[in-house]
C-alpha cells in the first residue's frame, strides 16, 4: 500500500500549492508560447507532428496544460472545442480523431483511453481548483464510462484497453492488447474519487507489476503494443519497437510519485547510456532507430537522474522553445511537475 | 415557467418533448448535465460560494487533498438545477441592441417576439433599427463572437471577464443561445457519426432545438428514433415536420427521407399530409415512381401480390419507357409471384437483354420450368449457378425437371455431364433419383442403380429412391440387391411391398417412371415469389347440373364453394373435388384436390392425389395426371389403375408423335399391369407396322381378324397387298 500512500501525499502538496494560488506551475510565458503553437481559436489542440490532426489525447493534455498555467478561458476555449466536437459517443467516451482536412472531421468514432483519462483528469483538478461544478460532472461521466468501457479483468489483472473497440480479448486473435504509456498513474486516484471503484487501486499496482516486468530484447524496454493472450509479447500486427509513445512511462511513473527510485534508475538505464543516446529502439534486435533529441525528450532522462541521484537539470533543458507538439507537452508536464515537487532539481 | 415563454418565442410549436420524454435513457443522461447547464450557471455561481468556502477550509487543514476536493465538488447536493426564474422588472436589451446596430432584422423581430412573451408589459421601440447601441463594448464582442458562430471564444470571453471581474454576470439571454448553438453543433456531429442515443438526448434536453426553424436538426432526430429501433417515435418526428413546417422543399425531403427510412406502411399515412402547391401539384408528385417501385418491392419481399393496381402500372410504364433493369425485374418477379406468366416472362427477357444478372436469369428459369421447358430453363440459369444459394437451387430444379420429363428426352452428353456434376457437387437428392430414372428409361439400370444408390447415400430415408433401386436391380436379375430392399423397405413403403406381392403372383409389374416427381421447384426457392402458376380459372363458373348426380347430397355445397371460393376444411376440398368431377369440370376438381392434398390426414391425401391425377387424366394432362398419382402414396389397387390409364394415355400420345418405340414401350408397361384391350393392341400392331416389323404385326392382326375385328382384317388386308406389290 505504500505507493497508494505515496500518491495520496503527492497530491497533498499539489493542491495545497494550487488552492494557496501560488504562482502556476507553468509560467505565463511558456503557456503563451504553447497555444501560440498548437492552439488554435476554436480551441483545437493541433498535433504538427502529424499533419496537424487533433486527437483526444491533445485535447487532454491542452486542458492539463492550461490548468496547470491557470489560464481559465484557455481551459474553456478547448473545453468547448473537446465536448461539441469530440465528446459525441453514445458511450459518453470521446472520438479520439479529428482531421481538418475531413468532412466529418472526426474520422474515427474509436476512443482512446489516455486522451480520455487525461480530459476527465483535467476536467477534474480544474472543476476542484476552480469551484466549477460542470468540469467534475463531465470529468465524473468520462471516468464512469472508462470504468465501463476499457477497464477489464484479464487473467487475474485489471488492464486498460487502449480504447473501447478492436483491443480485447474478444475483438483480436492476440487481445487483449495493452498499451504501457496508456497508464496515466497520477489520474487513477482521482479517478476514483469521481467514479469510486477498487479497479483503479489494481490498475496502479497491476501496472506497476507491467512496467516491471515488461522488458523486451537486448534494450529491455516494454513494447508499445503488448498482447496479454499469452505470456506478455510485443504484439503481432503492430510495430516492435520502443516508440514516441512510451517516453511517457517514465515520465508518468515518476510524476504520479508510485514508483521505487530502483524502478526509476533501471528504466533509467534502459534509456540511454554514454554511448547510447535516448533513440527508438527496434526491441527484436535492441537497434536503435529514430534518436530522442528534443529537450521535451531529453528532459525526462534529466529529471530521472535528479530523482536517483539527486543530479541537476540542465539550464538549457529548462528553456521552452517548443517546435513539435509531442515534445513541448512532455517538456511542459516535466517542468510543472519539477517546479512543484522538486524544485531543488532546477 | 421561463422555458414554457423560451419556447413559446423561439418555436411557435415546438417537436412536443414529451415523444422524447419517455425514452429510458434519458433522465439518467440529463443529471448535472453540462450541456444544460449554460442555461443555469447564473445560479450555481452563486451557490458555489458556499462550497468553495468549505472546501477551502477543507483544504487549510492540511488533511485535504487535490482527490477530496473533487469529491466534495462532486458531492454537493445536485439538484436539477432550476431555470431562471421568470424575469421581473427591466428586460435585458443588449441581444435586441446588437441585432440592432447590424441591421439583422430577421433576428431582431425575433428577439422582439422573444422579449415580449418574457415581458407581457414590455413595450418595444417603435423603431427597433434605432436603439442605441449597446454601451458595454466588450459584450458587444460577445454579441459579435455569437452571430459569427464563434462559440468558442464566446466561452473563453465570459471566462476571462468573469475572472477579471468577479461580480460580472453575462446575459442569460446569451448564455442560452449559446448553449442551443453548443447543442446543435454536437447534435449534428453526433448525428454525423451515427451516435443516436447522444443525438436523442441532445434533443430532449434542448427542446428549443426542435422546432421548424431547424429541420435538419428533425430529420437527424427523426432518424436516430428509426435506427434505434423506436420506428413510431421517428414516425411522430417526420409527421410533426409534415404538420407544421412550411418550407416546400423541405417538406419533400422530409417525405422522401421517411420513404428512405420506414416501410411503406409507415410512410402511407404521412404522405396523406401532402399539401397542393400553388401551381395545383400535390407536392410529392416526384415521388410517386419511387413509391411504386417501393410498394412492388416490398410486397416481393413479403411474398404478397396485394399492390395497388395503380402502383403496378406506374412501374409497368416505368419499365418499358425506361431502361432501369431492376425496374424490369421487380416487375418481373411481381407478376410471376402474381402467377401471370405471360406478362412476367417477356421482362425477365428484355432484363436479361440490357444486362444479364442472376436476378433476371433465375426469374426466366422459374418460369420456363412452370411451363414444361425446364431444357431451356437449365441453359439459362447455368452460368449464374454459382451466384447464390438461390440461383443453385434453381440451377438443380431446372436440371431435375429437365430429366424428369417424359418421354426422356435425349439430352447432349456435355449438358448432361455438366447436370451430373452439378448435382453430385450440390449432393442433391432429387436430382439423382432422377438420373437414375433417366438412365433406366435409357434401359442402362447399371448406371441407374449407381444413381440410386448415391441418392439413398445422401437420404437414407428416400423412399423413392429405394423404389428406384428395386427396379434398376429387378431390371439387372441382381436378386441379393432386390432381396436386400425388400427387407429395408417392406415395412416403411407400401408400393414396394406391392411390388413383392405382384412378383409372388407371378405378374412382374414394370414401370420404371412411375415414381417421377418433378423437382419441388418451388420449395427451393427462398427469396423471390412463390406462388405455383394456377390453370386459369372459367371466368364466371356456370353450374350445370349433372344429368346422373353420383353425390347427390355434395352437389349444393359444390356449386357453392365454386362460385365462393371460400377456404374449406380438407375435407371439404376433397368432397369439393369430387363433386366438380361429377359436373365436368375437371380443372377445378383439379385445384379443389390440391388443396385437401394438403390436409395432415393421410386418407385426404390419398383420396386427393387420386382425384386429381383422374381429374388431369380426363383433361388429357398425362405428365400431370402421373405428378398428381406420387403426391400421396396410393393403394395399391389405385396406383395400378392410374398406371394403366396414363401408360394408355402416354402410348398414343406417343403414337401420334410418330414416336413408335416409343409408344411400344408404355404399351409393354401398361401390358405388364393389365391385360391389352383390343383397340391398343391394334395400336401395337401399327407401332410394329410403322417401324418396319411387318410380321409381328401381321401376328397380332391375325389373332384379331379371327374374332373380327374390323380394323385388324384391313390390317391384314393392307399387309398382304404391300408384300405382293413388293414381291
Amino acid at each position: 500500500m505504500k505507493p497508494w500512500l505515496s500518491i495520496i501525499m503527492t497530491l497533498v502538496i499539489l493542491v495545497q500549492a494550487s488552492l494557496a494560488h501560488a504562482d502556476a506551475s507553468i509560467n505565463e510565458e511558456e503557456w503563451m508560447q504553447y497555444k501560440t503553437r498548437f492552439l488554435d481559436r476554436g480551441g483545437r489542440i493541433i498535433d504538427n507532428g502529424n499533419h496537424g490532426i487533433s486527437h483526444s489525447e491533445g485535447q487532454g493534455y491542452g486542458l492539463l496544460l492550461a490548468y496547470l498555467a491557470d489560464n481559465r478561458s484557455d481551459f474553456e476555449l478547448i473545453w468547448h472545442f473537446t465536448r461539441t466536437e469530440l465528446l459525441l459517443r453514445d458511450d459518453g467516451l470521446a472520438a479520439w480523431k479529428w482531421d481538418p482536412e475531413a468532412r466529418p472531421h472526426v474520422t474515427d468514432i474509436n476512443s482512446a483511453t489516455d486522451g480520455d483519462m487525461l480530459i476527465a483528469y483535467a476536467l477534474a483538478l480544474a472543476g476542484a481548483s476552480w469551484n466549477n461544478k460542470e468540469y467534475v460532472a463531465a470529468a465524473t461521466r468520462i471516468a464512469k464510462a472508462i470504468l465501463q468501457e476499457a477497464v477489464v479483468k484479464h487473467a487475474g489483472r485489471t488492464i486498460l484497453l487502449p480504447g473501447a473497440n478492436g483491443f480485447s480479448a474478444r475483438d483480436r486473435e492476440d487481445g487483449p492488447i495493452i498499451n504501457p504509456s496508456y497508464w496515466i498513474f497520477e489520474a487513477f486516484p482521482v479517478m476514483n474519487a469521481l467514479a469510486p471503484s477498487d479497479a483503479w487501486e489494481l490498475l496502479t499496482t497491476d501496472g506497476l507489476y507491467f512496467m516491471k516486468s515488461l522488458q523486451f530484447g537486448p534494450a529491455k524496454l516494454p513494447a508499445e503494443w503488448v498482447s496479454l493472450r499469452t505470456a506478455p509479447r510485443p504484439a503481432p500486427g503492430f510495430e516492435r519497437i520502443f516508440g514516441y509513445n512510451s517516453v511517457r512511462i517514465p515520465l508518468y511513473l515518476a510524476r504520479s510519485g508510485v514508483a521505487e527510485a530502483s524502478m526509476l534508475g533501471r528504466l533509467r538505464q534502459s534509456l540511454a547510456s554514454d554511448d547510447q543516446p535516448m533513440a527508438t529502439v527496434d526491441l527484436t534486435t535492441g537497434k536503435r532507430l529514430q534518436p530522442l533529441t528534443d529537450k521535451g525528450y531529453m528532459i525526462i532522462l534529466s529529471l530521472l537522474d535528479c530523482l536517483t541521484d539527486g543530479t541537476k537539470v540542465p539550464e538549457t533543458l529548462q528553456q521552452f522553445q517548443p517546435n513539435l507538439y509531442f515534445p513541448a507537452t512532455l517538456q511542459l508536464l516535466a517542468l510543472s511537475f519539477l517546479r512543484e515537487e522538486h524544485a531543488a532539481c532546477l | 415557467m421561463s422555458m414554457t415563454h423560451r419556447k413559446a418565442a423561439l418555436a411557435a410549436v415546438p417537436l412536443a418533448i414529451g415523444l422524447l420524454a419517455a425514452v429510458p435513457d434519458l433522465s439518467a443522461a440529463q443529471d448535472t448535465h453540462a450541456g444544460s447547464a449554460p442555461l443555469l450557471s447564473l445560479e450555481r455561481q452563486g451557490r458555489l460560494r458556499a462550497i468553495d468556502d468549505a472546501v477551502a477550509n477543507d483544504a487549510r487543514s492540511a488533511t485535504g487533498s487535490r482527490v477530496a476536493q473533487v469529491r466534495t465538488v462532486q458531492d454537493t447536493p445536485t439538484t436539477q438545477p432550476q431555470p431562471v426564474a421568470a424575469p421581473s422588472g427591466e428586460p435585458d436589451l443588449s441581444a435586441l441592441r446588437y441585432f440592432a446596430s447590424r441591421g439583422d432584422t430577421a433576428r431582431l423581430q425575433a428577439e422582439i417576439a422573444r422579449l415580449r412573451a418574457l415581458y407581457p408589459n414590455w413595450t418595444p421601440p417603435a423603431d427597433p433599427l434605432a436603439v442605441p447601441q449597446n454601451v458595454d463594448r466588450q459584450l458587444e464582442q460577445l454579441w459579435q463572437f455569437y452571430s459569427e458562430g464563434r462559440y468558442a471564444e464566446v466561452r473563453a470571453a465570459i471566462t476571462d471577464r468573469q475572472t477579471r471581474e468577479p461580480g460580472w454576470t453575462p446575459p442569460a439571454d446569451l448564455l442560452n443561445r449559446l448553449a442551443l448553438g453548443e447543442a446543435r453543433t454536437r447534435l449534428i456531429n453526433a448525428s454525423d457519426q451515427k451516435q443516436y442515443a447522444t443525438v436523442i438526448e441532445l434533443g430532449a434536453s434542448n427542446p428549443n432545438l426542435l422546432n421548424c426553424s431547424d429541420v435538419d436538426v428533425l430529420w437527424r432526430i427523426a432518424e436516430s428514433f428509426v435506427r434505434t429501433e423506436r420506428r413510431q417515435r421517428g414516425v411522430d418526428a417526420y409527421r410533426y415536420i409534415l404538420q407544421h413546417c412550411d418550407n416546400p422543399q423541405e417538406r419533400l425531403a422530409t417525405a422522401q427521407k421517411a420513404l428512405d427510412l420506414l416501410p411503406l406502411a409507415d410512410v402511407k399515412p404521412l404522405l396523406a399530409l401532402e399539401r397542393t402547391l400553388p401551381d395545383g401539384q400535390p407536392e410529392f408528385a416526384s415521388l410517386r415512381d419511387g413509391l411504386a417501385r417501393r410498394a412492388v418491392a416490398e410486397a416481393n419481399k413479403a411474398k404478397r401480390t396485394d399492390v395497388d393496381p395503380a402502383d403496378v402500372d406506374r412501374l409497368e410504364a416505368l419499365a418499358t419507357s425506361g431502361n432501369d433493369v431492376a425496374d424490369m425485374l421487380l416487375l418481373g418477379w411481381y407478376l410471376r409471384g402474381k402467377g401471370d406468366l405471360d406478362r412476367a416472362e417477356p421482362w425477365f427477357r428484355k432484363a436479361i437483354d440490357r444486362e444479364p444478372s442472376a436476378s433476371a436469369a433465375q426469374g426466366l428459369a422459374l418460369i420456363l420450368v412452370a411451363r414444361g421447358r425446364p431444357g431451356e430453363a437449365e441453359a439459362v440459369i447455368f452460368p449464374w449457378r454459382a451466384d447464390s444459394d438461390d440461383a443453385q437451387a434453381t440451377y438443380l430444379a431446372s436440371a431435375t425437371n429437365f430429366l424428369a420429363l417424359t418421354p426422356a428426352p435425349v439430352i447432349a452428353p456435355e449438358i448432361l455431364t455438366r447436370m451430373a456434376s452439378e448435382i453430385l457437387n450440390a449432393k442433391y437428392v432429387a436430382g439423382a433419383q432422377q438420373l437414375g430414372w433417366y438412365a433406366q428409361a435409357f434401359k442402362q439400370p447399371q448406371v441407374a442403380a449407381r444413381w440410386f444408390e448415391t441418392a439413398l447415400r445422401w437420404d437414407p430415408q428416400d423412399e423413392p429412391s429405394a423404389y428406384g433401386l428395386l427396379i434398376a436391380r429387378d431390371s439387372l436379375n441382381d436378386r441379393p440387391g432386390v432381396a436386400e430392399i425388400q427387407r429395408n423397405w417392406v415395412d416403411k413403403s407400401p408400393r414396394i411391398a406391392a411390388y413383392f406381392e405382384g412378383v409372388a403372383t407371378a405378374t412382374v409389374p414394370r414401370e420404371p417412371r412411375t415414381a417421377r416427381a418433378p423437382a419441388p421447384v418451388e420449395r427451393v426457392e427462398r427469396e423471390e415469389a412463390t406462388r405455383q402458376p394456377m390453370p386459369p380459372r372459367p371466368a364466371s363458373p356456370t353450374v350445370r347440373t349433372a344429368s346422373e348426380p353420383r353425390r347427390p347430397a355434395r352437389q349444393s355445397a359444390c356449386q357453392a364453394t365454386a362460385i365462393n371460393a371460400a377456404p374449406a376444411t380438407a375435407q371439404q376440398q376433397l368432397m369439393q373435388g369430387w363433386c366438380l368431377m361429377d359436373l365436368q369440370r375437371p380443372l377445378e376438381a383439379a385445384e379443389a384436390f390440391e388443396a385437401a392434398l394438403k390436409s395432415p390426414t393421410v386418407a385426404i391425401r390419398e383420396d386427393a392425389a387420386y382425384g386429381q391425377s383422374l381429374a388431369y387424366l380426363r383433361l388429357g394432362l398425362t405428365d400431370s395426371a402421373a405428378v398428381a398419382a406420387t403426391k400421396s402414396p396410393l393403394r395399391p389397387a389405385r396406383a395400378a389403375e392410374l398406371q394403366v390409364a396414363i401408360l394408355a394415355n402416354r402410348a398414343l400420345a406417343a403414337f401420334s408423335a410418330q414416336r413408335y418405340r416409343e409408344t411400344l414401350i408404355y404399351l409393354d408397361q401398361r401390358a405388364a399391369l393389365k391385360a391389352e384391350t383390343t383397340d391398343l393392341m391394334i395400336l401395337r400392331a401399327n407401332a410394329y407396322r410403322a417401324l418396319g416389323d411387318t410380321a409381328s404385326a401381321l401376328q397380332i392382326f391375325r389373332v384379331l381378324a379371327e374374332v373380327g375385328n374390323g380394323d385388324a382384317m384391313k390390317g391384314v388386308e393392307e399387309i398382304r397387298s404391300m408384300d405382293d406389290h413388293n414381291g
